[in-house]
């Protein structure tokens, strides 16, 4: 009943549909809130969403993981490996960000007891 | 093992020294270190111009391109590589002279500084698209912690916010590099320029609208640079020269040697980039008018002025393009000669307010003085090498018969002389109530006379220099040449 989704375009469908809700998700949240900590929240569901949308789109159904081992010799029917090593590539810089926004964001608030985005107007000319 | 000089080592050597951080703390090295590496850098990269000017030289790691990752280093990218080392070397010696505030010279300070330098390297050398987004990362990420090394409200905020925008912008070169790869299944520039064309002609548009908006940012080009003026604030002035001096450089290489590379004929592009530099260039310059901060003002300057490369470059002749190359050089120069000015009046006033600067020229007479020499760079007065780049810029559009930018650069020229004049002004203004004492930091101004001496120099000598810009600009338009030597024989 459930076969349609196994055609890949369908299953990519769904997968952009999906990551493009995910991405428009964390550009509000940069955008509309004002806490310090949730845009730099919403920075990280962007990015997630461009990891989801390489991989998906990358990978057909029925396609393995490509390692040979376990009988598997050949490289037929394997997903394409660079996306994968790219997007942990980007997932490790992404996450070193995060915390120095995050470590940041602790201290400005330690500092001044504030962590509205709004009210970091020190730097504004007068 | 025979010890080879190959391109390299401009991005090992500052990592390894980097890495070894509390080495040359237990051995009280950490100063010479930093003033070292750049140096042998530029040494290194002035002795490979000769060679590079024959063939560009490939590095190959591990598997050949397309496949493996490689870096190509062609006199384009050999220019800004030994520009970065020269304003490294300039930096370091301004930090160990200088006598600098305590937090920019310690261990953090040092790694950071060195992986900025290696970032922006990397940038402007890699021949692979998603090595080039860790490079932009490694930059980005030691940018922003630089700017927020101070610790207190204004350099946090400044650091938090310079963060928030250079990530978003990072995302959008991500999702960029994404689409291409899935489009072409191709990760090298080279192979890419190749298969460029057969993309469909909206996911063209799709991914040249979020590479001009994610490197558009980075590169401070209107109407994505509101952000800059408030992190240039923020930041430490002597830090500022970097970004100023080093980062926008490395960005506005990326984003023209993408444009340059990816369409096969770069006049598609050219309206639209002329227009965002002009319009970046004539906004800053009429924004710097009214700025009562002098880091502000330089920052809006700054901007001005990378309006100005931009629109050369965009323009894609060949002498427009030499011009902006000798005029980004020329920038990294005044800019941090600027900067150090305005770090070491911040030292003796705590302020950089333009009332609170009335009669500094009586204060610190050399430092004014240098402060009015390189306003006279930026406007493009004759001794001066500012006249030299903008003289070439301008003769380039004369040539093609292109008038309005020549209309445009001069009149973006004049209001330059407004806002620095009436900075200038201030500065000589008699004021009995200003300090009369001697400053002492004599040492401090060695880089700053440094500066100010290879200003002139190129000024008065350009073509010391000039074949090395003409040969840069052929490398950078020269496609066919490119696509040649990373693939093997392509059309």
């Amino acid at each position: 009943m459930l076969e349609f989704l196994d055609s890949p375009r369908v299953l990519h469908g769904i997968y952009i549909l999906g990551s493009l809700t995910l991405f428009f998700i964390g550009l509000y949240g940069l955008l509309a809130k004002r806490h310090l900590l949730k845009a730099l929240i919403g920075i990280a569901v962007m990015e997630l969403s461009v990891y989801l949308l390489f991989i998906a789109l990358a990978t057909s159904p029925g396609e393995t993981a490509p390692i040979l081992a376990d009988g598997l010799i050949d490289f037929t029917g394997m997903a394409d490996p660079i996306p994968q090593a790219l997007t942990l590539t980007a997932i490790v810089i992404g996450m070193a960000v995060l915390a120095l926004g995050v470590s940041l964001a602790i201290q400005y608030h330690r500092l001044t007891g504030n962590s509205d985005m709004r009210a970091m107007t020190e730097l504004k000319d007068s | 093992m025979a010890f080879q000089l190959t391109p390299v080592w401009f991005i090992a050597l500052p990592l390894l020294v980097a890495f070894a951080a509390p080495l040359w703390v237990r051995l009280g090295l950490l100063m010479s270190m930093l003033f070292a590496t750049p140096l042998v850098l530029f040494g290194l990269a002035v002795s490979l111009f000769p060679a590079v000017g024959d063939a560009p030289l490939l590095e190959t790691i591990v598997i050949a391109p397309p496949l493996g990752i490689h870096l190509h280093l062609d006199s384009a990218s050999l220019l800004m590589v030994a520009l970065f080392n020269l304003a490294g070397v300039l930096f370091a010696s301004f930090l160990w002279l200088g006598d600098t505030e305590p937090h920019l010279r310690g261990r953090g300070p040092f790694v950071l500084i060195l992986l900025l330098i290696t970032g922006c390297t990397g940038l402007v050398l890699t021949g692979d698209l998603f090595n080039l987004y860790v490079f932009l990362e490694i930059a980005g990420v030691s940018a922003y912690a630089l700017s927020a090394l101070r610790r207190d409200k204004t350099a946090l905020e400044a650091g938090l916010k310079y963060l928030i925008i250079g990530s978003v912008a990072a995302i959008f070169i991500l999702l960029a590099i994404v689409l291409l790869y899935l489009e072409t299944g191709q990760l090298n520039l080279a192979a890419l320029a190749r298969d460029f064309g057969d993309i469909p002609a909206a996911m063209q548009g799709l991914i040249g609208l979020l590479l001009l908006v994610g490197l558009g940012v980075k590169a401070e080009l209107f109407p994505f640079n509101v952000w800059v003026p408030d992190i240039y604030r923020g930041s430490d002035p002597a830090v500022t020269s970097l970004f100023s001096g080093i980062l926008v450089k490395a960005f506005l290489f990326v984003l023209f040697h993408l444009v340059f590379l990816l369409l096969a004929d770069p006049a598609v592009a050219r309206a639209w980039l002329m227009a965002l530099g002009a319009l970046t260039m004539l906004v800053a310059e009429l924004v710097a008018l009214r700025q009562q901060d002098m880091r502000r003002m330089l920052a809006y300057s700054s901007l001005g002025q990378v309006g100005l490369i931009t629109l050369a470059l965009g323009f894609a002749s060949e002498a427009t393009t030499a011009g902006a190359l000798f005029h980004m050089v020329n920038h990294t120069l005044v800019k941090m000669l600027l900067f150090f000015v305005a770090a070491l009046m911040l030292r003796r006033f705590l302020s950089l307010r333009l009332a609170d600067l009335r009669g500094v020229g009586h204060a610190m007479p050399v430092a004014t003085a240098l402060f009015v020499l390189g306003s006279l760079a930026v406007l493009g007065l004759p001794p001066l090498s500012g006249f030299v780049s903008k003289l070439c810029i301008l003769k380039g559009f004369a040539e093609a018969q292109a008038f309005w930018p020549i209309a445009l650069i001069l009149l973006a020229a004049l209001i330059e002389a407004g806002y620095y004049f009436r900075w200038i002004k201030v500065f000589y203004d008699s004021d009995p109530a200003a300090p009369q004492c001697r400053s002492d930091d004599g040492p401090a101004y060695l880089p700053l006379v440094l500066i100010a001496g290879l200003l002139l120099l190129l000024g008065v000598a350009p073509f010391l220099i000039e074949d090395w810009f003409v040969q840069a600009a052929r490398a950078l338009l020269g496609r066919g040449t490119i696509l040649e030597s990373v693939l093997g024989v392509q059309s």
